[in-house]
């Protein structure tokens, strides 16, 4: 068996964009919203849902053959909810501040519907590799947007990228002003909107 | 389908593992989280107190020497003494209302300011900070908060320095010396004001937020009334 034959291939590659879980698939919109008010948030945010989804989805697919189909999502729970309190208790230990920003949405990854969704309709039925493969996408799709949107709203709202100061003191002094909108959550709704739509023009996807 | 059996000793197996592996985790994390929450608080005193990071970003151990060298943790009780050989951190759970935590920043020997917490409810959350005075025990040094969940930008932004700023150099009591503490108002200070000694810019869009600061900052401020009036007296003779 090739390592990459053409469905793992598939399993990697389209949730990145064709498929993706943000943006085509409309999951796991609320920590999109929360989270994208600076990069650096964003991106710790996304390596978080790399490390829970891959390994979620590889655990669930390994198991799967094993797992009373009575219990499966319970199980599924118990494994993305034991990973997700990893997570969260490593971030609390090595990266406090961090931990402290993001707070209540690590948390959260247990409920994003992304994670449970992938362990259910992909894990449940393929193989390891395929699953692993499969988890990698989608974490990573949703990390392409979510660092994507928050470097608008960073930039905007703030007029800096990963906290360095981007718009120069003497643009503020000659009038400009920071769009207060981009820090709150609407702006991410606004800006996620945006990128729908040019995801669909380009891609050519028509509502049906 | 699979007898019942069989999912009783499976899931019990699952959960029992993973707890295991939690707990482990959990306990072998215990400490450096200990330490990170400590420093965390730590550094928030500093800033209060007027402590700049000048060569950037402190490190934990930086935090912890220069905390180590310049503030003394004190207790005070509630008629304004100071409880010998207490600390902070030491204060039982029971004597919370009658035992104040108080840190007093030492530069060259001498006090330079004084840090107390504070806290209470803003709008959607308690809010957590550190309140300085001076030495003189009624002039603003600094306020601080590192801890709440108001909206972002509109009661997030007590957080903030062009709101703090407004507080240092103001004074909380009145002249025949009883306490006023500080109130925002709504929109800005009118400097002719004869109440303007003790009034900050209010944040707009928080009318909440503000409020509940101004009730809880008096109610912290009166709990050390007893303590600093004695700081007011020694100042002045």
């Amino acid at each position: 068996m090739k390592l990459f034959d053409s469905k793992s291939k598939q399993a990697l590659k389209d949730p990145l964009m064709q498929d993706n879980p943000i943006t085509f698939q409309v999951l796991g919109i609320c920590s999109a919203l929360a989270v994208t008010v600076k990069m650096d948030t964003a991106i710790v945010m996304s390596f978080a849902v790399v490390f829970v989804l891959t390994m979620s989805n590889t655990v669930v697919s390994i198991f799967r053959n094993m797992i009373p189909s009575r219990v499966r999502i319970i199980f599924s729970l118990l494994v993305i909810s034991s990973l997700v309190t990893l997570t969260d208790q490593y971030l609390k230990a090595y990266m406090y501040d961090m931990s402290k920003e993001l707070n209540v949405f690590l948390a959260l990854i247990i409920t994003n519907c992304i994670v449970l969704g992938r362990a259910e309709a992909f894990a449940m039925k393929e193989g390891p590799w395929r699953s692993f493969l499969d988890g990698l996408g989608n974490a990573l799709g949703y990390g392409i947007i979510l660092v994507a949107v928050a470097a608008f709203r960073e930039l905007f709202g703030s007029g800096s990228l990963m906290g360095f100061q981007i718009i120069s003191d003497s643009m503020y002094t000659s009038g400009y002003q920071n769009n207060g909108l981009m820090v709150l959550s609407p702006g991410a709704f606004i800006i996620l909107g945006l990128i729908i739509w040019v995801q669909r023009t380009i891609g050519k996807i028509e509502e049906e | 389908m699979r007898s019942n059996a069989y999912t009783l000793i499976f899931t019990s197996i699952t959960t029992v593992l993973l707890g295991f592996l939690l707990s482990f985790v959990s306990e072998s994390l215990k400490e450096t989280q200990r330490i990170n929450e400590e420093i965390d608080i730590m550094k928030n005193i500093l800033y209060s107190l007027e402590f700049t990071e000048k060569d950037g970003p402190w490190s934990g151990e930086e935090v912890k020497k220069i905390f180590d060298s310049s503030v003394i943790q004190k207790v005070v009780s509630a008629d304004g003494e100071v409880i010998e050989d207490l600390i902070p951190s030491e204060i039982r759970a029971d004597k919370m209302e009658t035992q104040f935590p108080l840190y007093v920043k030492v530069v060259n020997n001498s006090v330079d300011g004084y840090a107390i917490p504070i806290s209470g409810k803003g709008l959607w959350s308690t809010l957590y900070g550190y309140f300085a005075l001076e030495n003189d025990g009624s002039t603003v040094k600094g306020i601080r908060f590192y801890k709440h969940k108001e909206t972002p930008g509109l009661g997030g932004e007590v957080e903030k320095d062009w709101f703090t700023n407004n507080f240092v150099g103001k004074k909380i009591v009145d002249k025949n010396g009883s306490l006023v503490s500080i109130q925002s108002i709504k929109g800005q200070v009118d400097t002719s004001s004869p109440d303007a000694y003790h009034q900050v810019d209010g944040i707009s869009g928080a009318t909440m937020t503000t409020k509940g600061l101004n009730e809880f900052l008096m109610n912290d401020l009166k709990k050390y009334d007893s303590f600093f009036q004695k700081i007011r007296v020694e100042s002045k003779g």
